[in-house]
């Protein structure tokens, strides 16, 4: 018997010894960021994740770029015109060069776009950028964008949360079709590729020469970590320096010696669909008002977000384009609710399906559950159907989402959010005013900011009053950070290293 | 001898193409993946386009022709989402499960053998029940669970190991003893009830009537013959490794292949789930193939039968 037990711990022995010992060592000019998936390719037009873009934005720039007040200011582009409505002219930098030598320019702009908007390329995210018709180099360093029709986001479909919109450099992006940029990435930006091990890590080195000032930490990892309580081990064990997404329960528990955590309102809206389309109570107005009498979203919002988040009075993010901080939400009183389901004609309440993918957003189903509740208490028994995301898609586009519906929706302009969201007829549209349709497509026609707003302000009046939705909150970003770290996350998602810095 | 191995890689090569078909057919069945691709606003025009270009609208008889075609000669098309070919994603990440399986195999057997062993041979007393606990254990904790608790206790609490990811043999423990809890507790259990049936033969009576040690019964005469139905099931339990190592790698963020599978299958990226299934096949249709020729070699009698 010693004799078995002896070999098999010498076996065991020998096979750990066998094995190359010591973890990656972290140092304090190492910044390792844990988000919950890698990326699918180091190519901007190839992909359409979030998890991708954050890793790609630090490779690569967009001619413009969100600041921290999130507004859209200059990056390779340093200014811009309209010499007509149908033309957005750039002025570009001349003294950016990408990390492979090659220069960058306004025949760089053309082919990034040229590439990413040639239906062959089968670009996921062509639709964000389909309304450019042509980029034309007007001298090295200017170029104009032409669209068919005034379009009044351009500026957000050039910056880097439009995936495709990141320059990347000609010549090398042409080598072994594309093949070579997809796996070692050559951009403008901060930091330089250095390795791609798939699902494990992304590492990137910081880049001296960067147009915007040397990053101050000198290398960045990236790693794919789907559950939430390994993300916050690697945290608390010092493992990682950010941890993307953190569930509201963790956020005391994260604020310590060693770790902190930073929180935005997210430009993510939600808000739940009455699906007008189809013979429900939902038709009549006096309902869709009492649904958003009945649901006590500041007391959801306390509950689940731990009071984090942004109440939402109409369905636009506060920082969003028109956004006015007069608007007020429907204010929480069943009794009225309760009055106005009465004069519609269903004192005793009714039953309606609502709505939902599961565990896609922070807390969807808790939300939805909670609101049923509410519902319940008016008398409004909600059927929830939970469906999963591909099934989702299918059903939406043969505009079968039913009853009360959560969409999860985000758009900083009222033209990427009211539009596809209530303009009569659109498969995404579930409501039909044929005075907001009116509105919104003048909206949409100009590209006059104040004209816009006084527009958009009308709308906004209608929108309240018809109640097609009912708006709840741009629900937190959370991130865990090593307590050294200094660094300020933005509310559209999108991961910038190019300030954060150790102290 | 020749016509067993034959007959049983034709039985094999059935196998894996009945799993090719019934892959191909399930993973469509839930729709095709466009809207999944698309940004959400697409427009739906946007959306029929895209469907198009990437040929989802075709008759799945068509798209199956085209990809048996293919597969026949090596090739199983390119992933939807990485855009690279989609077997050599899949085979990138087999070492790293198997690292992690094969540690956990190892694991399970240096605890279940021994344990087995002590167990039947000393039946009925402390060892035995002992050997029940950590059997009953072995088998009621959930993977994701334990997984947990490890993180919890190890990586935040003691910080002696990684939480997550590859690189060091520190990275491979608590994956192991996660993946490894379930199949030792099956394999000692198996091993103590083949042992204690051996151990009641008459040729053991013979045996000691002999007048040999008993340690010697037990190791030689014992184990020699309660190893068939054990070999068989830790075959099995390679299969179930592999499986269990989908949770496992999710926890850990392990980048083996379950964690590519999982992936995959939420992003319907089809090429990616029938190349991960069609390696998944070829393996346990394989091992079962070993299982099988190794009994010829534990067993003299079906040496000679074939």
């Amino acid at each position: 018997m010693r004799h078995i037990l002896r070999s098999s711990l010498l076996f065991a022995a020998i096979s750990v010894a066998s094995l190359p010992s010591s973890a990656v060592a972290q140092d304090s000019e190492t910044l390792v960021v844990a988000q919950p998936a890698d990326a699918y390719s180091m190519d901007p037009a190839k992909h359409s994740a979030f998890p991708t873009a954050n890793v790609l934005f630090q490779i690569y720039d967009a001619l413009v770029t969100q600041n921290a007040e999130g507004e859209i200011v200059p990056a390779l582009a340093t200014e811009w015109t309209n010499p007509d409505p149908l033309t957005w002219r750039f002025k570009l930098r001349d003294d950016v060069t990408f990390h492979n030598g090659e220069k960058f320019d306004a025949h760089a702009v053309k082919y990034t776009f040229d590439r990413a908007l040639d239906p062959a390329f089968k670009a996921p995210y062509f639709s964000r950028i389909s309304a450019i018709k042509g980029v034309e180099v007007v001298d090295d360093y200017t170029v104009d964008f032409k669209t068919d029709t005034p379009y009044p986001t351009m500026l957000l479909t050039l910056y880097e949360a439009s995936f495709p919109a990141l320059i990347v450099p000609p010549a090398y992006a042409a080598e072994e079709s594309g093949a070579k940029l997809a796996g070692h990435p050559v951009g403008t930006g901060p930091y330089r590729f250095v390795e791609w091990l798939k699902d494990e890590r992304v590492v990137l080195e910081a880049n001296p020469d960067y147009w915007g000032g040397a990053p101050e930490i000198d290398k960045v990892v990236f790693r794919p970590i789907k559950e939430t309580r390994t993300r916050i081990a690697e945290l608390r064990s010092g493992g990682v320096d950010v941890a993307a997404d953190i569930p509201p329960e963790d956020v005391d528990r994260l604020d310590t010696d060693e770790t902190k955590v930073v929180v935005v309102p997210s430009d993510f809206l939600y808000f739940f669909v009455f699906d007008t389309t189809r013979d429900t109570p939902l038709t009549n107005k006096k309902v869709r008002q009492a649904i958003n009498h009945a649901v006590d979203v500041d007391a959801i919002q306390k509950a689940l977000m731990n009071g984090m988040g942004e109440r939402i009075a109409l369905t636009l993010p506060v920082n969003g384009f028109a956004y006015d901080p007069t608007w007020k939400p429907y204010a929480y009183d069943p009794e009225k609710a309760k009055a106005l389901l009465a004069e519609a004609g269903y004192p005793d309440g009714f039953t309606i399906k609502m709505m939902s993918r599961k565990g896609r957003f922070l807390k969807d189903a808790e939300i939805i559950e909670a609101s049923a509740g509410f519902l319940a208490q008016v008398g409004i028994k909600a059927e929830i159907e939970y469906l999963e995301p591909g099934v989702w898609g299918q059903v939406s586009e043969k505009k079968g989402r039913e009853g009360i519906i959560f969409p999860g929706w985000s758009g900083r302009d009222p033209n990427l959010v009211w539009y596809p969201l209530l303009k009569s007829g659109l498969y995404q549209s579930y409501f039909s005013n044929g005075e907001l349709d009116a509105l919104l497509d003048a909206g949409a026609a100009t590209i006059d900011a104040e004209e816009r707003k006084e527009i958009y302000s009308k709308a906004a009046a209608i929108i309240k009053d018809e109640a097609p939705h009912l708006p709840m909150i741009q629900p937190p970003l959370i991130f865990g950070l090593n307590k050294s770290l200094v660094w300020t996350p933005r509310s559209d998602g999108i991961i910038d290293l190019r300030g954060a810095h150790f102290e | 001898m020749a016509a067993f191995i034959l007959s049983r890689v034709l039985y094999a090569i059935v196998v894996v193409f009945g799993v090719s078909v019934a892959v191909f057919f399930l993973v469509r069945m839930g729709g095709d993946p466009t809207s999944l691709f698309l940004p959400p606003d697409a427009p739906v025009e946007e959306i029929e386009r895209f469907r198009q270009l990437m040929g989802f609208d075709r008759p799945l008889s068509e798209q199956y022709l085209a990809f048996l075609g293919k597969a026949l000669q090596g090739d199983f098309g390119m992933s939807l989402r990485y855009d690279e070919p989609a077997m050599g994603l899949v085979l990138d990440r087999a070492s790293a499960t198997l690292t992690l399986s094969g540690s956990a195999l190892l694991l399970s057997i240096l605890i279940a053998v021994p344990l087995g062993i002590l167990a039947a041979a000393f039946r009925g007393t402390i060892v035995d029940r002992i050997s029940l606990v950590i059997s009953l254990i072995g088998q009621s904790f959930p993977a994701f669970w334990l997984a947990i608790m490890l993180i919890l206790l190890f990586s935040e609490t003691f910080r002696f190991l990684p939480p997550s990811g590859r690189g060091s043999w520190e990275n491979l423990v608590m994956p192991s003893i996660v993946l490894a809890t379930y199949s030792t507790a099956i394999i000692t259990r198996l091993l103590r009830s083949s042992m204690i049936e051996v151990l009641q033969a008459d040729y053991i009576r013979t045996a000691r009537g002999k007048g040999l040690s008993e340690w010697r019964i037990v190791m030689k005469h014992g184990l020699r013959n309660a190893a068939i139905p054990t070999i068989t099931v830790i075959g099995l339990q390679v299969g179930a490794l592999l499986g269990g190592a989908v949770i496992t790698e999710e926890v850990f963020a392990y980048p083996g292949i379950g964690r590519l599978a999982i992936q995959a299958i939420a992003n319907r990226d089809f090429t990616v789930v029938q190349a991960f299934v069609i390696v998944m096949a070829v393996t346990i249709v394989t091992i079962n193939l070993l299982v099988d020729l190794s009994y010829g070699l534990l067993d003299p009698r079906m040496r000679n039968k074939g």
